[in-house]
């Protein structure tokens, strides 16, 4: 948990037309070191992995023309045109760690591109808003909660804080999660368009805390929510955007074989013989003694390996003990291969799955499930659990192959290893899907095409 | 073969289109609405009185979303009727509803309440079974925006249509009808209307969308305009 005055640091991060790629104007807390990471199951990781890259800069639209094409580009400059010089606020609640923050990092510096200047802000709170705001994460995700007046308060009194200090002179702005929600007391200052942006999982929230929440909600001009069972009945227009991935991050661009076989060789991986991943936390919820007692089913019939790389071992209590039932499930099998890694090795996780013959996510809950979207954007044939977003990504045996337990998964695993044209086939379309629905470049079209939107409705009255 | 795989009789160009064919394309967002269904039953009363814009959404705009499935993903209420609610006849029969066949939502509606209605008269049972998952119904909001291709010769019309981006194919060639209010795509009517090339109008016009990607489709118009050209 971050401390007042590291979160006091963090202030405004604009990113204008004439400062993009720049490093934010403002000092940014630099997360602090996490412990020495795990062994796994007994293999030293390499030297590479055990200090972070230098971060790289972020790329230009006309990067993305030949994942996306000509035409998509064009379209994206066409639907900025009808909104040049128009600004926007984005608002959440850290600038760095969290799928958000890298969302951000990628999208802002896009609209500036396209002429639609973005600027972000993070709003600043003690200790005590931060524990409040996280018991609201969990109540938000239906864990249960007793909401007091002293909770309300302090959740008021740093929204307030945060109303005083801002400027919202924007055209749209968008308050991004529940932390900043209370920012909507602005409004009648400003003419703008405002929009609630949720990335978390409300469909089954805590009914006092919902209740809380929901009048700031209902003021907005529009919120947004990742997939549709996670909406509400509100009175307010609610869109669908989808979380991306970035397909020119560490994580997801393209490799040169070298460093595949490099990486494969680091780790003991024989790249010679059938490889079944699963990338996740070692965490109860992702499965992975499930996964590996999939993997001994399928073994029956079938050769192959078993990689799961994982991280947060290292800097977790319950993920230490996670990690420990994997490797007594696992027992001296030297084609199980268990990676706990840094947070930082997204170019080896890349690696990884992309030399992988089938990826596994045999989730038990999930939020949208951005594992999945990676492997399928590296065209593999994906076995996944039919939880949370994953079945937004997987269609069943035409984008992936959906499971519900582990003898599923342990068949699926045959089945894919022992038909490759029907695994190449559903990669071909997983690859297809999420060029469509879930690239960073799409969110930046979604978020286009919403300010014009709202901007028409507006002009309408 | 197919009706599209017969070579067209050669035929000199008749004349210069009067009118340049511009190739526009359109962005949709996605807008999650207030009803879902959690049976057939309610598929069914949400079907009757849903927006206009949701139907649109769940048949034709799915096919620009799945638009690389090559095994067909005709719409979002064949799909789910198979896959959360395992009744595959009447997802064999709502997926064989052809949305070219209408030229306003209207008709579509009726068609597909007809067809789940139909089936739950001969199967009563199935209407209160819960699926696996809720039907959400969701609308778009729609942006049309032009491209960079203005065909002012059949030369320039085969080069614009392989080169612009699928949703274009799917704006012209597939919605199109509910805006001419005809049987018919942009593309056939102006080979049509501006060219006097009749036949690969209608060849266009036979295509079939459901046993194809958009992709696909895209490279049946090009050779049958090729074909023409040449």
């Amino acid at each position: 948990m971050k401390t007042k005055d590291q979160r006091a640091n963090i202030v405004s991060t604009s990113a204008g037309t004439d400062n993009r790629g720049d490093a934010k104007s403002a000092a940014v807390v630099v997360p602090p070191r996490p412990a020495a990471p795990g062994r796994g199951n007994g293999r030293a990781l390499p030297a590479s992995v055990l200090t972070p890259p230098a971060p790289s800069p972020p790329p230009h639209l006309d990067d993305y023309r030949n994942i996306i094409g000509q035409a998509q580009v064009d379209a994206l400059r066409f639907l900025a045109r009808g909104l040049k010089g128009k600004t926007i606020k984005m608002v959440n609640s850290t600038a760095v760690g969290g799928g958000v923050a890298e969302m951000l990092n990628r999208l802002v510096p896009l609209l500036s591109e396209l002429d639609v200047p973005t600027h972000w802000d993070v709003i600043t709170g003690g200790n005590d808003f931060f524990e409040v705001t996280k018991a609201f994460h969990n109540a938000l995700h239906g864990s249960p909660y007793e909401l007091t007046k002293a909770a309300q308060e302090i959740f008021l009194m740093y929204n307030e804080q945060n109303r005083e200090r801002l400027q919202f002179g924007e055209e749209m702005v968008v308050i991004h999660d529940p932390q900043p929600v209370g920012l909507i007391r602005s409004r009648a200052k400003t003419s703008a368009r405002w929009v609630w942006r949720c990335h978390i999982d409300l469909s089954n929230p805590n009914a006092q805390v919902w209740g809380f929440l929901r009048p700031f909600v209902e003021q907005y001009d529009a919120a947004i929510f990742s997939s549709q069972s996670f909406a509400r009945q509100l009175p307010i227009p609610q869109y669908l955007f989808y979380p991306c991935i970035d397909p020119l991050s560490e994580k997801n661009k393209e490799l040169p074989e070298e460093l595949l076989q490099k990486v494969c060789d680091d780790f003991g991986i024989d790249r010679k013989r059938p490889i079944v991943t699963q990338v996740s936390r070692f965490d109860r919820l992702k499965d992975p003694v499930g996964v590996v007692q999939a993997y001994k089913l399928a073994k029956k019939y079938v050769d192959c390996q078993l990689v799961l790389a994982g991280g947060g071992a290292s800097d977790d209590p319950e993920g230490a003990a996670v990690l420990q039932e994997v490797k007594e499930e696992a027992g001296n099998d030297p084609d199980i291969i268990i990676l706990d890694l840094p947070p930082w090795c997204g170019l080896e996780i890349n690696a990884i799955q992309r030399a992988s013959t089938i990826v596994v996510q045999k989730s038990l809950k999930e939020g949208f499930g951005l594992t999945v979207t990676e492997a399928l954007w590296k065209g593999k044939p994906t076995i996944a659990g039919a939880v949370g977003g994953i079945p937004n990504q997987i269609i069943h045996k035409l984008t992936g192959v959906l499971v519900h337990s582990v003898e599923g998964c342990a068949f699926q695993i045959r089945y894919l290893l022992t038909h490759p044209e029907f695994a190449r086939s559903i990669g071909v379309s997983g690859r297809e899907h999420v060029k469509e629905n879930f690239l960073i470049t799409t969110n930046v079209k979604r978020w286009l095409l919403l300010y014009r939107i709202l901007l028409e409705k507006a002009r309408r009255g | 073969m197919s009706a599209t795989d017969k070579p067209l009789p050669s035929k000199p160009l008749s004349r210069k289109p009067g009118k340049p064919f511009y190739f526009n394309t359109s962005e949709h967002l996605l807008r999650i609405g207030r009803q879902k269904a959690t049976t057939l039953s309610e598929l069914l009363q949400a079907l009757q009185t849903c927006p206009e814009d949701s139907i649109f959404q769940h048949t034709f705009r799915t096919l620009q979303e799945h638009h690389f499935i090559r095994q067909g993903f005709s719409n979002d209420f064949a799909h789910w009727s198979l896959s959360a609610c395992h009744e595959p006849v009447l997802a064999e029969q709502l997926a064989s509803v052809d949305v070219r066949e209408f030229t306003a939502i209207d008709g579509l509606r009726g068609r597909m309440v007809e067809t789940v209605d139909e089936f739950l008269q001969e199967h009563p049972r199935s209407g209160s079974r819960a699926a696996h998952e809720a039907f959400y119904f969701c609308a778009s909001d729609l942006v049309v925006l032009p491209t960079t291709f203005v065909a002012n010769s059949l030369a320039g019309f085969l080069d614009g249509l392989n080169q612009v981006s699928v949703h274009s194919i799917h704006h012209h060639f597939i919605e199109a009808r509910l805006r001419l209010h005809r049987m018919s795509n942009d593309f056939s009517q102006w080979l049509e209307e501006e060219i006097g090339l009749e036949q690969a109008a209608e060849a266009i016009e036979r295509i079939d969308i459901y046993t194809h990607t958009m992709e696909g489709v895209r490279l049946q118009i090009a050779r049958i305009v090729g074909q023409a050209l040449n």
